[in-house]
């Protein structure tokens, strides 16, 4: 009985080295050109997840409408799940750099993206990050990483000049949820606004961190109106974001409020209610919805056709562009070789950018986003999001 | 006797020729399966040998981890050197933070463990000081140079450093067992109060399974940190600590072949069932109740010998 | 000092739904020496089938019982719904372990748990549902700086009903008096002629209600729930249970009152990042100088 029962574990054992074999070999894309998104599809960030794979997906079928690249060769997606986990993120990129895809959409989180992009780099694949903001991500000297979403300096800078110029406000609240996108940003903002308060123009009246998932903020709500700010910038995600400024509101304290652009979208006003949402203001990226460009309204509108719903985030959008923006560089350049890829991303783009989803897309030397231009954003009273045009 | 040896040396030689036939995937998924072999083992110390409840053994790992990251990208103290002294402040910490609490019994002691893990991942993401880098973590590790030119770079590297640090580990923990002290260990972990009343110094005792355990876990700690080359808290959750648990439960608690083959089958089979994307995740937790319908002992239980064993 | 008040209140009212929460988890631990990871699941359970219920089934459903009924419906559906979920998982996942010891146990639960969360997130979707402002009633009252809104009222009696209830049960009727005996040595109870399955029929349907009851007060309260809900409030519950002491069934309701207030103190005037690291901290310090907990177990230790 001993033996037999060491016999079956022992064969257990390796029969699950067997059937993990096929699955690591290389698999060769035929007829259809293969692209890698890597994402949270389970985790805590599975909704992030779950939209950046459906956008990856209309991005996918709105070419291949169009006939493909390459003469005709469709675009397959292959997804990884990388749990949201540094570790999960290593094992997807090996697996990605594995099959042999063409090039990756990866990915959402930038302390899972740090890893996986250096796997990507030494596989000589192509990947371009799609949720991940973090300055530090392209000053390492990376060739093969890229980025279509913006980085948290840019909006920090942003938000600082406008809230202390146009607006003229002086006492200033900064709330994070200590996660690596809200940090950041907040951490830059407060970079940002140091030349102001020397010059005795701002003052940095409260500045902590909230606990995302939680349900009732009314004790750090409590200190913000001690604090007597005149505006009140959350740099986090929607859920809180909607919480927060539905509990402000019921303990009295009526600043302005400008969230990132993680935070304000249909379900921040279903959350918060129209009533309290109205006259939020954001700082974001141009919004799909407000572009001119008619590949955005083509994107919503697909997307709305068949999920019912457009993204409720910013970043899906992102990975539906770094998508577009690798099977444009294919097309162009002929080939899935990574170093003409590279080259295209670097250099062929600077001369014409490629329209995209977000706007047009063409990366610095570095792997970031060319011109993402922040603009503040309102919620008005039929709870629609428009440009804010400050003294009306 | 001689049948284990011949089946040890048979899964050595295929652990040895496995990962130059294996996609760099394939390397890298049993690399891990060997930090998880590791954490098991560190924790089977505590949890299996003498049966305390440790829920918060993540904790631990962290501190090894940190300590690797921090010491090395701001004193520049190469990888190798920290790896004992990993091990050394990840036990100090675990000999600090358990000397007041080790006298709780039982569930009360879980809830303290599970408290320290929390605590330690928030201190970690708020970022005391600058020292932890908050969420983000501490990034630019190093990786291990063994001298010149010799420097632990690829996955196969990797794969050899840990497995032959778990050879080690188990060698070590296979003489602990039949030791003196293993011995006063399984005392403890079957009637705390006989074992005081014959003299063994029970208070000690636990107290260094805790410290040899978190040792062992900080220099798992070590060498995930420099494999990943950056650390962040999310890689040491209260989730974690609860996966470590079963790694030793599914194995069979104090069971040494056990908790290997429970460190094989967490990290194996999310990978197995990835075709499965999201319901992966469902079939995992009815595998865990099925598992303890078949082999509510562990797939490889401990034999505990003696007179009177069950 | 107003500041005080006004945490004191939302402490109030987040610690009596942990109160509700750890009541049921108590419970089943004090009977079955079984931590039940998967009870906060269970818990959010309640939240996501009292949001189906109230978002899908709204407008009928207002129009016959307005606002009030709504909540109470939802409850009512959720208990039961939630209830019968507890009996089917110790019917499919702890019965048949429990002659394997505890710790196979534990491990199961956290199987169920894994399930569960992953259950919910299939079933329902990984994004954060919310409630439309409609179906939350509005109105509050300001008394001075900090208001009070009638949710917060409705939803502090309606826990307090609750556990007065089961307080009443399990203290003062002869079925309480046969849990407690359960809770105190199991084997001993049966030879007394204690029908130990109606017992668990009543700890795992009971139990659970109240977590899923809880489970809608808290989705209509805080207007969105998620998937991952179940976790942390599981593991407050447990963390209130060991407060009050194991296997002490009033005791686990205080633990949750003072685990919200301890909370809500501890953000207000620490911070709200090491909050949690506060009320464990607070936790560590009680249990290094009464470690059997703040009311203790009813248990002397037997040599």
């Amino acid at each position: 009985m001993k033996i037999g029962k060491r016999l079956l574990i022992g064969s257990l054992v390796v029969s699950m080295l067997l059937v993990l074999l096929p699955l690591g070999s290389a698999m060769a894309a035929k007829e259809s050109v293969t692209i890698g998104l890597q994402g949270p599809i389970t985790g805590p960030w599975a909704y992030e997840g779950e939209m950046a794979e459906h956008s990856c997906r209309i991005a996918a079928t709105l070419i291949n409408e169009k006939g493909g690249i390459l003469g005709g060769r469709m675009i397959e997606l292959v997804v990884a799940d990388d749990s949201g986990t540094p570790k999960d993120g290593v094992l997807a990129a090996q697996r990605l750099v594995a099959q042999g895809v063409a090039a990756a959409v990866a990915t959402y989180g930038s302390s899972i993206c740090r890893p996986s992009s250096d796997i990507y780099e030494k596989g000589k694949m192509i990947n371009i990050g799609y949720g991940v903001t973090f300055v530090g991500l392209t000053q390492r000297g990376l060739n093969y990483f890229f980025r279509t979403c913006g980085r948290d300096d840019t909006q920090g800078v942003f938000f600082a000049k406008y809230t202390t110029e146009t607006l003229g406000k002086k006492r200033i609240a900064i709330m994070h949820d200590n996660t690596t996108f809200a940090k950041g940003v907040a951490e830059e903002t407060k970079k940002a606004l140091q030349e102001k308060i020397k010059a005795g123009k701002a003052e940095i009246v409260y500045y902590d961190a909230i606990t995302p998932g939680e349900k009732d903020y009314t004790p750090s709500l409590t200190k913000l109106r001690d604090a007597n700010p005149d505006v009140w910038y959350f740099t986090g995600y929607y859920p809180e974001g909607g919480l927060l400024i539905r509990q402000a509101r019921n303990l009295g304290i009526d600043c302005l409020f400008v969230g990132s652009n993680a935070v304000i979208n249909e379900d921040f006003i279903k959350i918060a209610g129209l009533d309290v949402a109205e006259g939020c203001l954001m700082t974001q990226e141009p919004m799909p919805e407000t572009l001119p460009f008619p590949e955005s309204k083509e994107f919503l509108k697909a997307y709305r056709e068949k999920y019912g719903t457009i993204p409720t985030s910013p970043w899906p959008v992102y990975g539906a562009d770094a998508l577009n923006v690798i099977a444009y560089a294919i097309d162009k350049t002929g080939s899935t070789n990574p170093d003409a890829l590279a080259d295209f991303l670097r250099h062929g783009l600077k001369k014409s950018p490629m329209p995209g989803v977000t706007g047009p897309v063409s990366f610095t030397e570095q792997g970031d986003r060319v011109g993402v231009p922040y603009q503040m954003y309102v919620v008005d009273e039929e709870g629609k999001i428009v440009l804010y045009e400050p003294g009306k | 006797m001689k049948k284990n040896i011949v089946i040890f040396i048979i899964v050595a030689v295929a652990l040895c020729i496995f990962p130059f036939v294996a996609s760099t995937y394939l390397v890298d998924v049993v690399f891990f399966f060997g930090i998880y072999t590791l954490l098991g083992l560190s924790l089977n110390i505590i949890l299996g040998e003498v049966g305390l409840f440790d829920l918060g053994h993540a904790a631990f790992y962290a501190v090894g981890a940190y300590t690797t990251a921090i010491l090395n990208t701001r004193l520049g103290i190469p990888i190798f050197v920290l790896l004992p002294i990993s091990g050394i402040a990840a036990a100090a910490f675990a000999w600090l933070v358990c000397s007041p609490i080790i006298h709780l019994r039982g569930d009360y002691l879980c809830i303290v463990t599970i408290g320290m893990g929390e605590i330690v991942r928030i201190a970690l993401l708020n970022d005391p000081g600058g020292l932890t880098g908050g969420p983000n973590g501490v990034f630019g590790i190093e990786r291990p140079i063994l001298g010149g030119p010799l420097v632990i770079e690829s996955s196969i590297a990797f794969y050899f450093l840990i497995w032959i640090i778990v050879g080690l580990s188990i060698f070590a923990l296979v003489r602990l067992q039949n030791s003196r002290i293993g011995r006063a260990w399984n005392c403890i972990r079957e009637d705390e109060v006989a074992a005081e009343a014959t003299g063994i110094d029970v208070r000690s005792l636990k107290l260094l399974c805790f410290i040899l355990g978190a040792g062992l876990a900080g220099i798992a700690g070590n060498v995930y940190a420099s494999k990943m080359m950056c650390v962040s808290p999310e890689s040491f959750t209260f989730m974690d600590s609860c996966m470590y648990f079963c790694i030793v439960l599914l194995g069979g608690s104090g069971s040494i072949p056990g908790t290997i083959i429970g460190a094989g089958a967490i990290s194996l089979f999310p990978e197995i069932f990835r075709s499965l994307a999201k319901y992966r995740m469902l079939f995992f937790g009815v595998a865990m109740v099925a598992m303890m319908y078949f082999r509510p002992g562990g797939l490889w239980p401990r034999k505990r010998g003696g007179l009177g064993s069950k | 000092m107003l500041t005080f008040v006004q945490q004191l209140i939302n402490g109030l009212t987040i610690g009596s739904f942990y109160a509700l929460i750890a009541l049921g988890y108590s419970l089943v631990y004090g009977i079955m020496k079984l931590i039940n990871f998967a009870h906060g699941d269970l818990f959010a359970l309640g939240c996501y089938v009292g949001y189906t219920l109230l978002v899908w089934v709204s407008a009928s459903l207002t129009s016959l019982f307005g606002i009030w009924g709504c909540l109470a419906v939802g409850m009512i559906v959720a208990a039961i719904g939630v209830g019968g979920a507890g009996i089917l998982m110790e019917r499919v996942a702890y019965r048949p372990i429990y002659p394997a010891g505890r710790l196979p146990a534990v491990v199961s639960a956290l199987g169920v748990s894994i399930f569960l969360e992953n259950f919910i997130m299939v079933v329902w979707g990984p994004r954060y549902l919310a409630y439309h402002s409609s179906f939350i009633p509005a109105g509050y009252w300001q008394i001075g700086s900090f208001r009070i809104t009638v949710l917060q009222v409705v939803i502090l009696v309606l826990s307090f009903i609750l556990m007065g209830v089961l307080y009443y049960i399990i203290e003062k009727t002869t079925f309480g008096a046969a849990i407690r005996a359960a809770a105190f040595d199991r084997d001993t109870a049966k030879l007394m002629g204690i029908d130990i399955n109606k017992i668990i029929f009543f700890v795992f349907s009971v139990g659970p209600a109240l977590g899923g009851a809880t489970g809608v007060m808290v989705g209509m309260y805080y207007r969105q729930i998620s998937f991952t809900m179940g976790w942390v409030y599981g593991l407050r519950a447990f963390t209130a249970t060991i407060m009050g002491g194991i296997g002490n069934i009033p005791g686990a309701m205080i633990g949750g009152i003072i685990l919200g207030i301890l909370e809500m103190l501890g953000a207000g005037y620490i911070s709200a990042a090491w909050k949690d690291v506060f009320v464990f901290v607070v936790l560590i310090a009680v249990l290094i100088f009464r470690p059997t907990g703040l009311i203790g177990e009813k248990k002397a230790e037997k040599v």
